[in-house]
C-alpha cells in the first residue's frame, strides 16, 4: 500500500482517476484474495487496460473489465498503455490512448531538469577528494553483519532465478 | 501534505533514540559467521596502485586488484561528474545496507563501496571492484528499506557478474595501448585511464539488456537472501514504469537500460511463483533514511 501513495500521487495530482493506470502482461486469473489459488473472480487479458487500486506484498489490487480482485505484482505493469517500453507498444497501444493526459503534464513539469547526461560522464575529471570521502564510509563485513544481527535480517537459502525461456517476456517484434 | 511533513519529521525525530542502531560506532563487533574461504584475495585499492595492466588479460598483481584498480578509477570519474551528497548519515546508512546484501552476493573479498550521488536523475551505476551508487532522484523514490537493498542488489549482482569487467576485455580499447607505467597522478589512476579512457563514459554507454536483465533477476534474489522482502526491486521498477518515459530525469538510464515497462515483463516471467514459497521478508518504512 505504501508504494502505491507513490503512484497514486501521481493520478491524483492529475485529477484524472483515483487508482494508477496499468497494462496487463499476461493472460491471468484475477483473484478474490491476494494468494495464490484464492477463487478468480475475473481475467485479465495480455494486453488489457488495468487500474491499479493497492499493493499489498506480491500483489496488487486492480480493477478490469468491471471486475475487481488481485492480480501477482509483476503480471501488471503500471504505467499508461502507450508510454511503456517499447517493447510493449504493439500489446498496449490500443490501451495506451485512454491516459495519456495525465503524463503529458507531468512532462511538462520536470521539463526545466537537466539529468545527469552523456557529456557530464565524458567530460567528468577524476575527483580524488571525493572518491577518498566515499572510501571512508565502507561498512566492514563484520560492521554489516552486526546491524544484520541488530535489525533481526538472517541470511536465507534461496534459489536463483532461471533465465526466462521465452527472452520474448513483453516484447513484441 | 504539510501535515505530512510534520509526522514525518516526528517519527524521523523519535527515531533519533532508536537509529542509535545505526551508529556503527556503537554496532557490537561481532566475527563474521562465515570462514573466509580460501579463494578470498586481498582487495585493498591501495595495493591496486602499485600494479601495472596488461591490457589483454588485464593481469595485476591479482585479478581482483586489478578489477578494484579499474573500479576505482571508474568510481573517482563519476565522482567528478556528481558528487557525493553531503549527508554522512546517508551515506553510512547505505553503505550499511549495500554491504549486507553484498555478503550475499558470492563477493564477500570485496571492499564494498556505496554512495548517493548528487542528481535529480534516476539512475544508479555499478564499477568493477565493489564501487556502487545510485542517484538523490533514486533515493528520493524509494519507500522502504527492502526497495534500496532491491535496487543496491542489481548493481551488486552487475559488479559480481563482472558486466563491466567483460564488456571492457571486450572493448576495442582494451589492447590498443602497450603497458602503461603506473602512476597514481591528480587525474587519477593514468595506466586504467588510458587503456579505459574516461570511466564515467563507460557508465554512459551501457551494458546490453540481457546483462541487464539478469542483473534484475539476480537482484532480487541476492536482497530476498539478506532478509529483505523480495518485492522491493519489482516495486522500483513498477514505478519507475509509471513514470512518463520522456522524463528527463530518465533520459541516460533508458539509454543505457531497458525500459522500466519491460524489466518488469521480464522479471515478472522469471519469478512467475517462485516467490510464492519464501519467508516474509523485512521492509523496515519506519527506520528507512529519508533526505531531509
Amino acid at each position: 500500500m505504501k508504494r502505491l501513495c507513490g503512484i497514486l500521487a501521481l493520478s491524483l495530482a492529475s485529477g484524472l482517476a483515483m487508482a494508477a493506470p496499468g497494462v496487463a502482461l499476461k493472460d491471468e486469473s484475477v483473484l478474490s484474495k491476494p494468494v495464490a489459488g484464492s477463487a478468480a473472480v475475473g481475467k485479465l487479458n495480455k494486453g488489457m487496460a488495468v487500474d491499479i487500486v493497492a499493493k499489498q506484498g506480491g500483489w496488487l489490487q486492480v480493477k478490469a473489465g468491471g471486475k475487481q480482485g488481485w492480480v501477482r505484482l509483476l503480471s501488471v505493469r503500471a504505467g499508461a498503455g502507450g508510454t511503456g517500453g517499447n517493447g510493449l507498444a504493439g500489446v498496449a497501444g490500443v490501451a495506451g490512448a485512454v491516459t495519456q493526459k495525465s503524463d503529458s503534464s507531468r512532462v511538462v513539469a520536470v521539463a526545466g531538469v537537466r539529468g545527469l547526461n552523456e557529456e557530464d560522464l565524458k567530460g567528468a575529471k577524476f575527483d580524488a577528494a571525493e572518491l577518498a570521502r566515499l572510501e571512508g564510509y565502507t561498512v566492514s563485513a563484520s560492521q554489516a553483519q552486526a546491524f544484520a544481527d541488530k535489525s533481526g535480517l538472517k541470511a536465507v537459502k534461496i534459489k536463483a532465478l532461471p533465465k526466462p525461456e521465452s527472452a520474448a517476456a513483453g516484447e513484441t517484434p | 501534505m504539510k501535515k505530512i511533513f510534520s509526522i514525518l519529521a516526528l517519527l524521523l525525530g523519535a527515531q533519533v533514540a532508536s537509529s542509535a542502531a545505526f551508529d556503527l560506532g556503537n554496532i557490537l563487533q561481532l566475527p563474521e559467521p562465515n570462514k573466509q574461504k580460501k579463494t578470498e584475495q586481498p582487495a585493498q585499492p591501495s595495493s591496486a596502485q602499485s600494479s601495472a595492466i596488461s591490457p589483454l588479460m588485464l593481469l595485476g598483481k591479482t585479478p581482483v586488484a586489478e578489477e578494484v584498480r579499474i573500479g576505482r578509477q571508474v568510481a573517482g570519474d563519476l565522482l567528478g561528474a556528481a558528487p557525493l551528497v553531503k549527508d554522512d548519515t546517508l551515506q553510512r546508512y547505505v553503505n550499511t545496507v549495500g554491504r549486507w546484501v553484498a555478503q550475499q552476493s558470492g563477493r564477500k573479498d570485496l571492499t564494498w563501496h556505496f554512495g548517493v550521488i548528487e542528481s535529480e536523475d534516476i539512475n544508479a551505476f555499478a564499477a568493477p571492484g565493489g564501487y556502487v551508487f545510485l542517484t538523490k532522484g533514486l533515493y528520493k523514490r524509494l519507500n522502504n528499506e527492502a526497495e534500496l537493498a532491491g535496487v543496491l542488489a542489481h548493481e551488486i549482482a552487475h559488479v559480481s557478474k563482472k558486466h563491466h569487467l567483460d564488456l571492457l576485455k571486450k572493448s576495442a580499447l582494451i589492447g590498443t595501448l602497450a603497458q602503461s607505467v603506473s602512476k597514481e597522478v591528480k587525474s587519477g589512476d593514468q595506466a586504467v585511464q588510458n587503456l579505459i579512457g574516461n570511466g564515467a563514459e563507460m557508465l554512459a554507454r551501457g551494458l546490453d539488456k540481457d546483462a541487464e536483465f539478469e542483473a534484475d533477476r539476480i537482484g532480487a534474489v541476492f536482497a530476498a537472501r539478506a532478509g529483505y522482502d523480495p518485492w522491493g526491486l519489482p516495486t522500483v521498477l513498477q514505478d519507475m514504469a509509471a513514470i512518463n518515459p520522456g522524463d528527463n530525469r530518465l533520459a541516460l538510464l533508458y539509454k543505457t537500460h531497458p525500459s522500466a515497462a519491460d524489466r518488469v515483463a521480464h522479471l515478472g516471467e522469471a519469478v512467475g511463483d517462485r516467490f510464492d514459497s519464501l519467508p516474509a521478508g523485512k521492509e523496515f518504512p519506519e527506520r528507512f533514511y529519508r533526505i531531509k
